[in-house]
């Protein structure tokens, strides 16, 4: 079976200042459809510099990144936009919803996008809080909400479109045990009913245990593949 | 249109900011509008007031009304000349022969004469038999009446003049909006000026082509008389009365201009604080799949929706505020009313939006030309 994400010699090379840094070194790395998988190391192992190219939101320096069939790796600036608006949805440490928009407007965002009607915008985005269980603060704006429900308003744009991955880089970072709790249960929901792929970054064992595979990275490379503790959902 | 709602929620929610800026681009506006308005009403005082088969006597090497006299027996004398068609004597009494913001103007004419010479007056209230009937009646241009608060029935006096108003008048002339047609005995003596003395003769001649024969067979007519006569076209007799209006006016281009740059730095400015504020916003638009095309337009559009909010309360407050103050700008006896048209207000609001695209521009290029993963982590 085909995996839903293929990474075949992967490099990643930028220039700070005048020494070049290589966060990421011929890695190699397969994950199938509708897998939960963890990625945890140190900091400065390459973990989010990994989940940035899977998201397509950073480029290799060389390599094969064959998402869902598609080479990514090759793409243009404005390609690769188009690919994220389609195909992925994030989810960032710190939620990084609009403040000016009510979570209803947050999570309509990348159906701007797209050609659907007002009606048809309004239908997903209701269906994507409901999903996340806030259908009844779409009116409200994220200073209105606490750090669980932003978190939650920021799943439910992530998955308003539809894609078939979901990247998520520390999405626990930030919350108490408790809303930690229901994030992973909720993107564990997605994995397994919704047949979403999801990569995540932590440095949470916890939140590792939630997942269905845990990677270790160290130096740019894969270093094991330890068993991950038992989440208790 | 989705982008358009998204820009005006950025507007709308940060109010503050965005009154402030609108505030910055109305008063820019509004400078730029009474500039433009200036400058519109000056050339249209000086193009269509003058006709184009009509010639201007007054006396050689004069240049005010109140220096100007000739005898007013001189009009016989220039009707006998080949080509003239009409001829009327005009008595020209102003309270302020320089430039002045406050001009009033009396022009005295025979009372039986003036429809016939100037058929395009229409009067709007009262009525032209009691301009006939009455020696001291006066038929009030209508913007001298908005100006002056006056209307048919009411007495004003100026220069020593005191005249019962009749009528108030409308023409395609902006100079007869702007002043008081009287009896011309009636203000040769209230004036002081005498009976048998005017300020002028305008005379109209049979085609365009007789203009220039017919001044030179005037001046060469009274050359060796006691008051010798320098006859232009009324055109160039407005040209050369409005020059110095023109060249007071024509300054306040570089007004106009250092307004409209002011616009266009305060936009630029606030634009580009915007965008410096946004740049994690703007990251997290292009990570759910934005491109730079969409970005750009959502600060260009921005851009434009303050332009055009500054721009409509700068002209519409610009429009307010020369109808309240009826600004009569004046220089020897030519009177310049100060009246926004439709055409400077579709100009300023024009100008407006252009420079809302204009101040987005670099903004909404620097929005996007840093690299995502380096604005993500800004």
């Amino acid at each position: 079976m085909t995996p839903f994400i293929d990474i075949n010699q992967l490099s990643k090379t930028y220039q700070k200042g005048k020494t070049s840094v290589t966060p990421l070194e011929k890695l190699s790395l397969s994950v199938p459809k509708g897998e939960f998988l963890a990625l945890m190391g140190p900091s400065g192992s390459g973990k989010t510099t990994l989940l940035n190219l899977v998201a397509g939101i950073d480029t290799p320096t060389t390599g094969q990144l064959i998402i869902d069939g598609q080479d990514i790796a090759g793409l243009s600036r404005a390609a690769l936009a188009k690919w994220r608006s389609r195909h992925v949805g994030y989810i960032f440490q710190l939620y990084h919803l609009v403040p000016i928009l009510s979570a209803f407007e947050n999570v309509e965002l990348p159906l701007l996008l797209s050609k659907m009607s007002r009606r048809e915008r309004k239908a997903k985005v209701e269906s994507a809080l409901e999903l996340v269980g806030l259908a009844e603060r779409s009116g409200h704006r994220p200073s209105e909400l606490s750090g669980g429900q932003e978190q939650r308003v920021a799943i439910a744009r992530a998955i308003v479109h539809n894609p078939g991955l979901l990247v998520a880089d520390e999405p626990t970072g930030d919350l108490d045990r408790e809303s930690a709790d229901n994030i992973l249960r909720l993107l564990r929901e997605l994995s397994r009913e919704h047949e979403k792929t999801i990569v995540m970054v932590t440095h949470d064992p916890k939140a590792a245990a939630a997942a269905d595979r845990c990677l270790h990275l160290e130096k740019g490379q894969l270093v094991d593949e330890p068993e991950p503790a038992t989440f208790v959902a | 249109m989705k982008f358009i709602s998204l820009a005006l929620k950025n507007i709308v929610r940060h109010k503050l900011r965005s009154l402030l800026t609108i505030l910055g681009v109305a008063a820019g506006m509004f400078l730029y509008s009474a500039v433009e308005t200036m400058q519109h009403s000056l050339d249209r005082a000086t193009r269509t007031a003058a006709a184009e088969n009509v010639l201007v006597v007054y006396r050689e090497n004069r240049f005010c009304p109140t220096t100007s006299r000739l005898p007013e027996h001189y009009e016989s004398t220039i009707r006998r000349i080949p080509g003239v068609k009409e001829v009327i004597p005009i008595q020209i009494t102003v309270n302020n022969c320089g430039a002045s913001l406050d001009v009033i103007a009396f022009r005295g004419v025979p009372p039986e004469a003036l429809k016939s010479y100037n058929p395009q007056l229409e009067v709007i209230a009262g009525s032209y038999d009691d301009f006939t009937s009455r020696s001291d009646a006066a038929l009030v241009g209508e913007h001298f009446a908005s100006r002056r608060g006056l209307k048919p029935g009411d007495t004003f006096e100026a220069v020593g003049v005191k005249v019962q108003v009749v009528g108030i008048i409308r023409s395609d002339s902006p100079q007869d909006n702007n002043v008081a047609y009287v009896h011309l005995p009636f203000l040769q003596q209230a004036s002081r000026i005498g009976l048998g003395i005017v300020t002028q003769f305008n005379v109209k001649v049979e085609t365009p082509d007789d203009l220039e024969p017919v001044a030179a067979a005037i001046d060469e007519t009274f050359r060796s008389d006691q008051q010798p006569t320098n006859t232009r076209p009324e055109q160039a007799f407005f040209a050369e009365t409005a020059r110095q209006m023109i060249e007071l006016i024509s300054f306040t281009r570089w007004l106009g201009l250092g307004a409209v740059l002011a616009v266009l730095g305060l936009l630029a400015n606030a634009i580009l604080l915007v965008v410096r504020g946004r740049v994690k916003e703007t990251a997290i638009f292009q990570t759910l799949g934005f491109n730079r095309w969409h970005i750009c337009l959502l600060v260009v559009i921005e851009g434009l929706v303050l332009g055009l909010a500054g721009g409509i309360l700068g002209v519409v407050a610009a429009d307010i505020f020369f109808r309240w103050k009826s600004f009569t700008l004046g220089n020897e006896g030519l009177t310049l009313a100060l009246e926004t048209s439709p055409q400077v207000l579709v100009n300023g609001i024009g100008v407006a939006l252009l420079m809302g695209a204009l101040a987005s521009i670099y903004p909404a290029w620097k929005a996007t030309s840093k690299p995502l993963i380096q604005s993500l982590n800004a």
